[in-house]
């Protein structure tokens, strides 16, 4: 028998499950030698740029491109009737709309596509556009989502005048999309109409930008000879594209090749198919050159997919002791002028009626109403699985204004309504079954790291003196590992992901992957799985994704699905290539592959010592002496449909001050225990953690989309739109506690979101309750020093002394 | 983006010169910094043209100016105009109401009432100018269009006015505007007076 400390060595140098392994990524990106789309450079590139409308809403009423044309360098100039008779001036949105890829006839929002101009460089094409002319006829925006099915409001979207469906259910005018209702109505309403107690509340989550720091584009070159497409593509999920090009382009889909290579941030705002990428494809397919399309800046937070925009009115029915007997919630969704919201193709309203929360709620009904406006189409997740962030920033709130109107402590109504340990695995009001979790331990863990009763006292004292002080508590649950295939699709595509693993004679291999990294170093972590799972150092197993020719088909990265779906397709595949191992090792150790124990790198026959033979062994002998009737080689693949989603959940509290005269906040604590089921990486866990607490205090302080009554854009650039750097982002203080799941094969749950989703509310919170004790229920977001110093003159207090 | 002015300039010349000034559509158009008349479509309807240059970039405004009224006997006159510059990246529409008023001995006064809307990258990135460049449009405006009306006259006053006009600058100075918009800003801040 191997001794105890030579074995942990041999677990140790493996590098697998558990070990703060340093990212196998980071050497390039910190040296500048990361490959993006941008850095694809094919010989004779051509360059697209984008006509833009300067109006939110306007006919146009002739587009002349004579200009353009004449500039030396400029090669082709597309307007909608130039695709149209490709049937391509139009395409399909993942939510059943459909958007317009040029503008056809009028424009609906700012910034809104009108014409692209292909030169032979991006500098020439840059002119050109300047060189476009196009006469609008100006028509009244519609901006206020509220004012959308005014009776008289402004139709967007002509297109779909006498239609009463548009994808998603029944519309009502010709400004909604669709109704969404779930829970029951009547079972609520009762509950609310006897309750002791009820608290109602209207808050919004505004119109946020992910702003990730590389912004989209493509590359598409198509071969006219060998009459094959290949597109390198800023997505999450390039299977997904390549299955939207072929269903556009009629091209078969073996004749499409998407790549997506290294990736500067996604957050969600790469998982859609835009209008530049699809006239970069066009543009190439027609001149039969490579043509690549780059967003500025400015376009990507003025078109590329925004997040949020939910105007939500939550209540909630109590006892007087707090405990939460029902739940109701309505919704207007503001989706801009195309329904194209990112999510599971039965999903309207994502997976927002997750909004019950940590919270045992017996009875809930949830109604949501998405309206068309004169802004940017979109809608997606940013950084959050699915409208997950809108629904906990809902039950967040909510749970702490029932506090203040009953006058309960905020930690003290959470213990009194959370779901118990053992009532896991938990079904929820609204028909979800959470796998599970531990709530009450994570909430206390918190409390006494951070000693929670000794900071209300301070902050009684504080008030006392005027000052203001604020407590954030959030106890979220999160939804993430989209999703199993009875409920969840993409365009008809099963939400399942996939892993194909090689070993090599020599022992190493090379694992393929559906999902794709963004950043969050899927190469170091799915190696550690591997490494684990069979016995092989990950320093030696290479892993690569987001080659549509290479990686099996799988449905991509974002909602946190990475480690629920494809690490669980990554363990399975690898058991799958562990058990022929087995039988492999029992041909040359002549025993029965039932008398081998499996032990960290290597087949060991019981009661045995010395009969073993490692992986490495088996690897070699899978290429020339394998069992009778079994092929040889040493590979397997897996495509997983999950059982259920995994429930990751955390504790969160922040602790802010606020100067009465400036209203500038100052995050003096944010403590964030975390808890993902199984850790594969601590190291990376805490980088995403931290990654999404930024992203969640640049949500909560300052990011705002904003529009003037017109529908122009007021923070298009960063001059307006926050995006934090070191100077401005707190501390942060990490903790976890591991609840796994059941269900997944390794216990894991996603994790890189849940931040995001639990920060945001709990900053908020903070804010809120620094001004509670005034009578304050509801202060919105983003709490901008400017925002708070208004909140703190409506009250006087900077006049006090 | 919508801004709404009013401004009044005192004029040391008789209100008839200034009313006769003020019917010349293309002498007005001329007192904007960089506008000017490219073509007459019929008896109220003109088209036009504003050059603007900001620091190395210039672009042009191509638009539409109607007379909507002209009033001998309130000397008043309305116009709308509209225009997009040439890219279309931008555009502004603005009503303009301006009235001579008698003040006795031979003075007049030019009162302006203006309201412009702004959209495309002009409301994106000017916006939060907006106010105090147009005011600084305004108040050229309204320093060119008394140079003319001065140079109407006779003497040593109506010579260097009419050396003013002919100084008057062909295109507008966006950077200048803000410039000034800008010293009027801190002048506000710290002088508490008006910008």
């Amino acid at each position: 028998m191997a001794t105890t400390a030579e074995s942990m060595e041999r677990e140790q140098k493996l590098e697998g499950i558990g070990c703060s392994r340093k990212r196998k990524e980071d050497p390039r990106f910190i040296q500048g030698k990361g490959n993006y789309v941008d850095d694809v450079n094919l010989a004779g590139t051509l360059f697209a740029s984008v006509v833009r409308s300067p109006h939110a809403h306007a006919r146009i009423k002739s587009i002349n491109k004579a200009k353009a044309l004449a500039l030396p360098g400029v090669h082709a100039v597309l307007t909608a009737d130039d695709l149209k008779p490709l049937k391509l001036h139009w395409m399909p949105t993942l939510a059943g709309d459909v958007q317009a890829v040029l503008a056809d006839e009028k424009v609906c929002f700012q910034y809104q596509e009108v014409a692209v101009v292909i030169a032979d460089n991006r500098y020439i094409a840059a002119d050109g556009v300047d060189l476009v002319e196009v006469e609008y006829e100006p028509l009244p925006a519609l901006v206020d989502p509220h004012k959308a099915m005014d009776a008289d409001a402004p139709i967007i979207r002509e297109d779909l005048v006498g239609k009463d469906e548009a994808g998603q259910g029944k519309r009502l005018h010709n400004n909604h999309i669709f109704r969404w209702e779930v829970g029951d109505k009547a079972g609520t309403d009762k509950v609310f109409a006897g309750a002791e107690v009820t608290v109602k509340q209207a808050m919004l989550n505004p119109r946020v930008h992910p702003c990730p720091l590389e912004t989209c584009g493509c590359v598409a070159s198509f071969d006219k000879v060998r009459g094959d497409l290949t597109v390198y593509i800023t997505s999450q999920a390039p299977h997904v594209v390549r299955t939207v090009v072929s269903i556009l382009s009629g091209l078969p889909e073996s004749k499409i090749r998407v790549i997506s290579p290294d990736i500067g941030g996604g957050f969600g705002n790469k998982v859609g198919v835009y209008p530049g990428y699809v006239t970069a494809i066009v543009a190439s397919i027609v001149l039969g050159r490579p043509v690549k399309w780059i967003e500025s800046r400015i376009e990507n937070l003025s078109t590329t997919a925004f997040a949020r925009d939910y105007h939500m009115v939550g209540e909630l029915a109590a006892d007087k002791n707090g405990r939460i007997k029902a739940l109701r919630v309505n919704v207007l969704a503001d989706h801009g002028a195309f329904n194209s919201h990112a999510q599971p193709t039965k999903w309207p309203a994502g997976l927002f009626s997750v909004c019950t929360g940590s919270y045992d709620i017996p009875v809930a009904y949830v109604k949501v109403d998405g309206v068309y406006t004169n802004k940017a189409p979109g809608g997606v997740a940013y950084r959050c699985s699915f409208r997950v962030t809108e629904a906990v920033h809902l039950i967040e709130r909510m749970i702490d204004i029932l506090a203040q109107k009953l006058d309960i402590d905020k930690a003290e109504i959470r213990f009194r309504n959370f779901i118990k340990p053992e009532q896991f695995p938990y079904h929820t009001a609204l028909d979800w079954e959470y796998d599970s979790g531990n709530y009450p331990a994570a909430l206390k863990k918190v409390m006494e790291a951070v000693d929670y009763a000794g900071l209300r006292k301070e902050q009684e004292e504080k008030r006392k003196k005027g000052e203001l002080m604020g407590i954030g508590i959030c106890t979220f649950t999160e939804i993430v590992g989209a999703g199993p295939s009875k409920a969840c699709d993409i365009l008809g595509v099963g939400m399942f992901d996939s892993c194909e693993i090689r070993v090599h004679p020599t022992g190493s291999a090379i694992a393929r992957m559906g999902t794709q990294s963004t950043g969050q170093a899927h190469e170091t972590t799915y190696a550690q799985i591997i490494a684990t799972e069979l016995g092989l150092p990950s320093e030696v197993i290479q892993v690569e994704e987001g080659d549509t020719s290479t990686a099996p088909y799988g449905l991509g990265t974002y909602g946190s699905r990475s480690t629920p779906v494809g690490g669980a397709a990554t363990a399975n595949a690898a058991r799958k290539i562990r058990d022929k191992a087995r039988k492999i090792a029992a041909h040359l150790l002549e025993v029965s592959p039932d008398d081998l124990d499996w032990e960290i790198d290597r087949f060991k026959v019981k009661g045995v010592p010395g009969q073993e033979k490692t992986m490495k062994e088996i690897a070699w002998a899978a290429y020339n002496n394998v069992p009778a009737g079994m092929e040889m080689g040493l590979e397997a693949v897996e495509y997983y449909d999950p059982p259920n989603f995994t429930y990751p959940f955390g504790a969160y509290i922040c602790v802010l001050d606020i100067d009465r005269h400036t209203g500038e906040s100052k995050v003096r604590r944010f403590y964030a225990l975390d808890d993902c089921g199984t850790r594969i990486n601590p190291m990376i866990i805490e980088g995403q953690i931290h990654g999404g607490l930024t992203e969640a205090y640049a949500v909560a302080m300052g990011q705002l989309i904003a529009f003037d009554a017109n529908g122009n854009l007021l923070s298009n650039s960063l001059m307006d739109y926050f995006v934090p750097t070191a100077v401005e982002t707190p501390k942060w203080e990490t903790d976890f506690t591991v609840t796994p799941s059941p269900h997944h094969p390794l216990g894991a749950k996603g994790v890189a979101e849940s931040p995001h989703v639990g920060g945001i509310p709990c900053f908020t919170n903070a804010v809120n309750d620094a001004f509670s004790h005034l009578g304050v229920t509801q202060i919105e977001m983003p709490h901008t020093s400017f925002n708070v110093w208004k909140t703190i003159h409506e009250l006087g207090l900077d006049k006090q002394v | 983006m919508e801004v709404k002015l009013e401004k009044k300039f005192s004029i040391a010349a008789p209100a008839a010169n200034a009313w006769r000034l003020l019917q010349d559509i293309k002498a007005v158009a001329e007192c904007m910094p960089g506008a000017q008349i490219t073509e007459q479509l019929d008896d109220t309807h003109y088209k036009g043209q504003v050059k603007m240059r900001l620091g190395p970039a210039s672009a042009t405004f191509n638009g539409e100016l109607e007379v909507k009224s002209l009033d001998p006997n309130e000397k008043k006159m309305e116009m709308f105009g509209k225009g997009t510059d040439t890219s279309g990246a931008s555009a502004a529409t603005m009503n303009l109401t301006a009235r001579v008023l008698d003040s006795g001995n031979g003075q007049c006064e030019l009162v302006g009432v203006s309201d412009v809307s702004v959209s495309g990258k002009m409301a994106n990135f000017g916006g939060r100018m907006m106010n105090q460049v147009s005011e600084q449009i305004l108040k050229q405006f309204g320093d060119n269009f008394t140079s003319r009306v001065m140079a109407m006259g006779e003497g040593a006053a109506a010579e260097q006015a009419a050396a003013a006009v002919a100084q008057q600058p062909k295109e507008l100075n966006a950077l200048a505007l803000i410039w000034h918009a800008l010293l009027g800003f801190f002048k506000s801040l710290f002088g508490g007076g008006k910008a």
